[in-house]
């Protein structure tokens, strides 16, 4: 009986967590403004995919978390392999003093560094600022996914490849790298989603040209209930939705020849 | 070849953490130019500020809902990791399900709170259509409502490590409890929930941290009558270009976490899990 | 098509299609939202043949922060008239060249030469608007004034700004004593208020309260007029007024940042913003008054919007504060807020 209650409570719990967005979209095709529902309408969908401002926040945004997850993937798996082999407490303890900082401090102190070596550089906000930021608080992120799969590998693995004959780097892109690889696709998962959905630190560090969806999304929900807010978000979940399926699907493709 | 794959992020961190982070530590020990910014000479002023009433009830309270929330988290995650944990083939769906509101922006997602406990939100039309109020039950914009939104932005952050905890139970605990005459409930008491202790830490310090620092949810959720430490650093940074004092009051914030989660880290079980 | 595949070949979309961005020359432009027509825009773009690359804040803060080092990559703003002699002290704006304004003597004769810049030497003044009381007239008694906030019959009903300027201020005007008082003891009176208030309050908000006020969940607000006008057009049930003690003015200017490398064409759009028709067409897709005399002939009157002589008379035009003024009311805000 008690798995049965468990199960229960599971469901609602996720309930709970679903809700909210499924309420979302169901009135992002309310014809209406308010929660009276007036009929059914794709009058907000127009709306979103007519505004310009969405749009180029779209763009920046998929850029922004492309570039930076690539990047901090490529950095932070180097360093989660590195910090595996070699002790490395002030990098080690650095992120995740990285991970706890407030987002609005972490923000606030890059302005501060742009704006004093600008300075002297002669150069302005914008995309790259927020490309830099991003990969600045996605890298303690992808460390740690990556190091919580390595601590379960086995070391001495790597010095029976080195034992018989093989470098140290042919040690670790085919012994490690394949074991860890899961990890490090789920590590620029995450990079990607934690930047896409940042909203304070980007606005803090972008400048002109460098709008982002969150950014775009957090003046309109500013100016008042708009369900052009509910249209976007849906095609947020549903594009999001999209590319898991297809990552699920293809972790499943890598792993049915095992 | 293996301590030059630390010098990306050894460099990265230095120039884009480390470095504005001094920034910041010389910008709380100078003081508030005439229109922002911030000019010589330097003083330890900002500092003594914040030992005011004030600023120390702000605080307070910030470590009030922040415990609040974290504490319900774990209340309403930990049954939710347990499941997870024993459902066998379909773990990862669970997971993937769990995560899958995290997919959408956070702003997004505490939007969608407000579309849902407002006056003419859903709940309140939902119950008064059904005959259940007369007038609208103020749901939005208390303390209620931040709790609400703090707890649903940072459920899955406690449901993940408690989750991986959980997993890594011997199962055969269990069934050698239960073989000497437990029943369910007592084994949860006196097996599960003590060695599913680390989770309980990992997960807290993940939901607590975060709490701590958030200013958009109270912000968006409490309809700006109270004030969390998120919101005063904010506030410094901008309406009251105050840069000491909101450096200053970010110092002391991060040093409260970082001494928080070195208290964690010493305990090895949990340092696995974050 | 495996996995390996699929990372770059999702990263080349957008890689592609930021290379196809265009080359002409570049004004930057950053506003308030909704205070432009974007035909006027695109009118601009085509008639000198540059790209003008605009973006939105939400306040004068979030813009200055920016702007204040700098280096911000923006030409022109938009700031709030008090904040014109504290950036030009500073630095941040440049000089305008009149002689590159002829469209000058479209302004109205109120804003030809304002007070706080009375040679138009720092900023073009573009829209105004004030900050009033938009009540609900079917369901509360008609309001007239400030203290009519503090009735406690709308209690949980009521909003104020979630602004220390507009909220001090209009505390201290309900007590009788100037908006931009910086006398201590008026000051902790007019905290007093506020935090009496608080027990009444349903929330801080700005322009989110609208549609609060639309669906009658908020009875009455302190409010811009241009949102109260927005709110009215929605639902004729609401009314504005102009606060019988007195209220603050506020006027955008267009401004032009001295890190600007693009004056000239600078000076090009602030002239284009003061041509009537252009001006008008920013006025009724911003809802809000136009500071533009020729381009108020071709809109309807609104008396929301522009109230008359007597009214205006009432009005005070907020200046920006001495430094140790300024900080203490930033922190009678944290306390009004935290109480």
């Amino acid at each position: 009986m008690r798995k049965h209650l468990l199960a229960t409570y599971s469901a609602l719990a996720l309930l709970f967590l679903h809700a909210p967005l499924l309420i979302l979209i169901v009135f992002s095709f309310n014809a209406g403004r308010f929660t009276r529902w007036e009929g059914l309408s794709l009058h907000w969908y127009r709306a979103a995919m007519a505004d310009p401002q969405l749009a180029d926040g779209l763009l920046n945004s998929v850029i922004v978390a492309l570039i930076a997850a690539t990047v901090s993937t490529l950095i932070g798996t180097a360093a989660a392999y590195g910090m595996w082999r070699h002790r490395a407490p002030w990098l080690s303890g650095s992120l995740y003093l990285s991970l706890v900082t407030p987002e609005i401090v972490t923000g606030v102190s890059l302005l501060a560094l742009f704006q004093w070596t600008f300075r002297f550089l002669h150069l302005h906000l914008g995309l790259a600022t927020v490309i830099i930021a991003h990969i600045a608080f996605s890298i303690a992120y992808v460390t740690i996914v990556i190091s919580a799969r390595l601590r379960n590998c086995d070391r001495s693995l790597e010095e029976a490849a080195m034992d018989l004959g093989a470098t140290e780097w042919a040690a670790f892109r085919r012994v490690t790298l394949p074991l860890i690889a899961p990890a490090v696709a789920a590590a620029g998962l995450l990079a990607l989603v934690v930047s896409f959905d940042d909203y304070v630190i980007t606005s803090l560090v972008a400048g002109v040209d460098s709008e982002t969806l969150p950014m775009v999304i957090y003046a309109m929900a500013r100016r008042g209930v708009s369900p052009v807010v509910n249209a976007v978000s849906a095609l947020i979940v549903v594009a999001f939705g999209i590319i898991i399926l297809i990552s699920q699907h293809l972790q499943a493709e890598d792993e049915s020849p095992t | 070849m293996r301590r030059a794959l630390l010098l990306p992020a050894r460099l990265w961190i230095a120039l884009f953490f480390a470095a504005p982070l001094a920034i910041i530590c010389a910008y709380s020990l100078l003081t508030r130019g005439d229109y922002g910014g911030v000019e010589t000479p330097w003083t330890l002023e900002s500092f003594a500020r914040l030992a005011d009433p004030l600023y120390l009830a702000i605080l307070w309270r910030s470590l009030w809902i922040s415990t609040l929330a974290t504490a319900l988290c774990a209340l309403l995650g930990f049954p939710l990791a347990l499941f997870i944990a024993r459902a066998g083939r379909h773990k990862n769906l669970y997971l993937q399900l769990v995560l899958l509101p995290f997919w959408t922006s956070f702003l997004v997602r505490t939007y969608a709170w407000i579309f849902i406990l407002r006056d003419t939100g859903l709940i309140n039309t939902v119950l008064s259509s059904l005959g259940l109020i007369a007038k609208p039950l103020p749901l939005l914009y208390n303390d209620g409502a931040v709790l609400i939104g703090l707890v649903y932005n940072f459920l899955p952050f406690f449901v993940l490590p408690m989750f991986a905890t959980l997993e890594r139970l011997d199962p055969s605990l269990m069934e050698a409890a239960a073989d000497l005459g437990a029943r369910p409930l007592s084994t949860l008491r006196r097996v599960i929930l003590p060695l599913s202790a680390p989770g309980f830490v990992a997960g807290a310090v993940l939901v607590f941290i975060p709490c701590l620092g958030a200013y958009l949810t109270p912000d968006l959720l409490g309809g700006g009558k109270s004030v969390m430490v998120g919101n005063l650093i904010q506030n410094q940074f901008t309406t009251a270009r105050d840069w000491p004092f909101g450096s200053a009051a970010s110092l002391i914030l991060m040093l409260a976490s970082a001494v928080l989660l070195a208290a964690v880290m010493r305990s090895r079980t949990a340092r696995e899990l974050i | 098509m495996n996995r390996r595949a699929f990372i770059p070949t999702l990263a080349a979309i957008p890689v592609l299609a930021a290379c196809a961005r265009d080359r002409r020359p570049r004004l930057n432009v950053w506003n308030w939202s909704t205070y432009i027509d974007p035909a006027m825009l695109t009118g601009f773009e085509n008639e000198h043949g540059v790209h003008v690359r605009y973006a939105t804040y939400e306040s004068n803060e979030e813009m200055l922060a920016k702007v204040m080092t700098g280096n911000s990559g923006w030409d022109v703003v938009f700031p709030t008239h008090s904040r014109l002699a504290p950036m030009a002290r500073n630095g941040m704006l440049a000089p305008l060249d009149l002689s590159r304004l002829p469209a000058l003597g479209n302004l109205d004769a109120r804003f030809r030469h304002p007070a706080w810049d009375p040679d138009l030497h720092w900023g073009v003044p573009y829209m105004w608007n004030a900050t009033g009381i938009v009540y609900n007239r079917t369901q509360t008694a008609a309001l007239t004034a400030w203290s009519g906030l503090w009735n406690p019959a709308l209690r949980g009903r009521l909003t104020m700004l979630d602004d220390p300027e507009d909220v001090i201020g209009a505390c201290l005007q309900k007590l009788g004593d100037p908006f931009g008082s910086t006398d201590i003891r008026q000051l902790q009176a007019a905290r007093r208020e506020a935090i009496d208030q608080k027990q009444l309050l349903r929330a801080y908000l700005n322009a989110e309260v609208r549609d609060q006020l639309v669906s009658s969940d908020v009875l009455a607000a302190q409010i811009w007029s241009t949102t109260a006008a927005q709110a009215i057009h929605a639902e004729p049930k609401l009314s504005f007024v102009y606060p019988s003690e007195g209220y603050p003015l506020y006027c955008d200017c267009a401004s032009i940042l001295k890190e600007s490398t693009r004056t000239d064409l600078a000076h090009q759009f602030l002239n284009f913003l003061l041509e009537p028709d252009v001006a008008a067409a920013n006025a009724r897709v911003a809802e809000t008054a136009t500071a533009n005399g020729a381009a108020q002939r071709l809109l309807p009157h609104d008396p929301v919007l522009y109230p008359d002589n007597e009214i205006y008379a009432r009005g005070v035009w907020p200046t920006a504060l001495p430094s140790d003024a300024q900080r203490y009311r930033d922190r009678l805000w944290t306390e009004i807020k935290s109480a």
